[in-house]
């Protein structure tokens, strides 16, 4: 199920900037080499950033991807790291929260002023901010489910599954990853094609 | 808000950021806290409006495009047969393979931003041959560790993006700035190996492969040059910005994909969830240095923090000694786009006001970020290397090969700093 939404938010993540390399391409090579210009690949490009960014949010939660130092936290007594993990977990579920909040205010006033963007296109702008806010509100949940399941851990006492599910991503976990899709590649490589 | 105060703010990020506390939010809690502290609660109404502005900025739209062609370009295999190509012209140079491993990083840093990816997969190909044939380990593996720092300065470069968003320059002319001194920096490291080889008495040299061979391997060679030509070729130009060079590159990676066969529904996706993470990881800390910015500039603090450098009678040269210790120290304990994201914002405000190019500055950051790439006890590089060599030897071996590019680094900085024109020349032509 978890894999599931991954897959689904990631894919659609993909098609999105595909789908924006192809239209910019046709955009860029169509202006300079028969001089017409068709406007709108500038405000879809920045459209698709905020969606794209607020996927990215979620889905860096599940990798645990957003960036924490570890060089001290390796060299603290074991309840420390146990609880500063949790605490991480928790903060970054208050930020995603945060940024629900902060970010209320910019959908309201759209709303209010029927606001617009001020391109050829005049697209309302609720359209792209709905979908983008709805990313934020996916990243705040997984962001809490992450910082529930953290709480419940602390709180029974698991320390090991603390340490284990929710420490920052080490230099040699990122490397494992890199080193396995590596592996993979070369064996998949097609014949005479491997040197 | 006084400078005495904003500097006990800007300890106190860091001093959470070094507990491991996530970047992101060390940054928003202190932002955001100091905001609402001396400009009460409307500070996070601005918030809100300031956070749909930078992510709905199509000229970051760049970042996760770039960072999609390096995927593209990793996962379909097309980086990794650089390295044969390359070791077939190279080899018989002094130094042999070693000078391979620098210019095969350097070619594949042009095409990727990920200097782990870079050193991973370089690695791993070079460093069975290099065991087998001898080559002295610590020597081989500072190569490997130095080699893939030239990934954020050779561009594109998502470090360059970023800084380009934060300090409002164009990420072209960035790019660009960046081409002078990576080459250079890349043949100074050639230079090193040659001498050092040539000194220490034992000179490895390999055999050159017939010239027929060599021009059959260049075939590899193809993708990357073809698509970094593209990439650059259009921003120099003028055909293209950032944002369309990169999509640029993206459908040409594509076709190469497919003209390889290795255009797969299952590869396409790994890519989508690498370049998601990355993005949402990257966007997450620049957002919430944003805040942070909003702090700045509504506070005045630069301005204050300026005036009271420029009363210490400092010159830019003293000023950029001062930062590279700054950075260097930080960059010991500091992941380097954190480092970025949370010095910019006050350095740079000073720095131009001592009258330092903008551009120019760009390029020195990102030196600062190479160093810290490979300096102890936290260098990501040194880890990566080590964590992929085939012997069990030390981490020590890594940080003592990697050390005379350190110092490399350090004396071209200087360089930098005596001819600014080594990084400002060609952008001016643009």
């Amino acid at each position: 199920m978890k894999q599931g939404i991954e897959r689904v938010m990631a894919n659609l993540f993909g098609v999105v900037f595909l789908g924006l390399s192809f239209l910019v391409t046709v955009e860029t090579v169509v202006r300079k080499v028969f001089n017409v210009s068709i406007q709108g690949s500038a405000e879809l490009g920045g459209y698709a950033l905020a969606v794209g960014s607020a996927i990215g949010f979620g889905l860096a939660v599940v990798s645990r991807s957003h960036i924490r130092v570890d060089v001290f936290h390796e060299r603290f007594a074991p309840a420390v790291q146990a609880f500063m993990n949790w605490l991480s977990a928790v903060l970054i579920a208050a930020l995603g929260l945060f940024l629900v909040g902060v970010c209320y205010r910019v959908i309201t006033k759209t709303v209010e002023y029927g606001a617009a963007a001020q391109t050829p296109w005049a697209t309302p702008l609720i359209y792209p901010q709905s979908v983008w806010y709805i990313g934020l509100i996916v990243f705040a949940i997984y962001a809490t489910v992450y910082a529930a399941r953290a709480t419940k851990l602390l709180f029974t006492g698991q320390r090991d599954a603390l340490l284990e599910e929710f420490h920052p991503k080490s230099a040699k976990e990122e490397l494992k990853d890199e080193l396995d899709d590596l592996a993979q590649r070369t064996d998949a490589a097609p014949a005479g094609a491997a040197s | 808000m006084s400078t005495t105060a904003f500097s006990l703010t800007f300890l106190l990020m860091i001093l959470l950021m070094l507990l491991g506390i996530p970047i992101a939010v060390a940054m928003v809690l202190v932002g955001a806290g100091a905001g609402v502290v001396v400009f009460g609660v409307p500070f996070l109404a601005s918030t809100g409006a300031m956070l749909w502005g930078v992510l709905n900025d199509n000229l970051l739209t760049a970042a996760p495009l770039f960072i999609l062609l390096g995927e593209l370009l990793l996962r379909s295999g097309m980086a990794d047969r650089m390295y044969g190509a390359m070791s077939a012209w190279l080899s018989r140079l002094p130094g042999g393979l070693l000078h391979t491993n620098i210019a095969c990083c350097a070619l594949f840093a042009a095409t990727s931003g990920s200097s782990v990816a870079t050193a991973a997969t370089v690695g791993t190909v070079a460093l069975p041959s290099l065991q087998a044939r001898k080559y002295p380990m610590p020597q081989s593996l500072g190569t490997l560790a130095a080699g893939g720092t030239l990934g954020i300065l050779i561009p594109p470069s998502i470090n360059m993006i970023v800084y380009g968003s934060l300090t409002e320059n164009s990420i072209g002319k960035l790019f660009i700035a960046g081409v002078i001194p990576g080459l250079l920096l890349t043949f100074f490291f050639m230079l090193y190996v040659w001498v050092s080889s040539v000194s220490s008495g034992k000179v490895p040299r390999e055999a050159l492969p017939p010239l027929r061979e060599r021009v059959a391997l260049m075939v590899h060679l193809i993708p990357p040059v073809v698509i970094f030509g593209i990439v650059m070729g259009s921003l120099y130009t003028g055909f293209a910005t950032a944002t369309e060079s990169a999509a640029l590159g993206v459908v040409v990676a594509l076709f190469f994909a497919w003209q390889a066969k290795r255009l797969t529904w299952a590869m396409l996706e790994t890519c989508f969830i690498q370049t998601a993470r990355t993005t949402g990881m990257i966007m997450l800390i620049l957002a919430a240095a944003f805040v942070l910015n909003l702090l700045i500039s509504l506070s005045g603090v630069a301005e204050t923090m300026t005036k009271s450098v420029t009363s210490l009678g400092l010159s830019a040269t003293a000023m950029l000694l001062v930062l590279i210790v700054f950075y260097i120290l930080l960059g010991m304990f500091m992941d380097v786009m954190s480092m970025l994201v949370a010095t910019v914002p006050i350095t740079y405000p000073i720095v131009t006001a001592l009258g330092v190019d903008p551009i120019w500055f760009g390029i020195f950051i990102i030196l600062m970020c190479e160093l810290a790439l490979i300096t102890p006890p936290v260098g990501m590089n040194l880890f990566v290397v080590q964590g992929i060599r085939p012997d069990k030897g030390g981490i020590g071996d890594v940080i003592r090969g990697a050390f005379p590019y350190v110092l490399i680094m350090m004396a071209f900085t200087l360089l930098l700093m005596a001819v600014p024109a080594i990084v400002t020349w060609l952008p001016r032509h643009m």
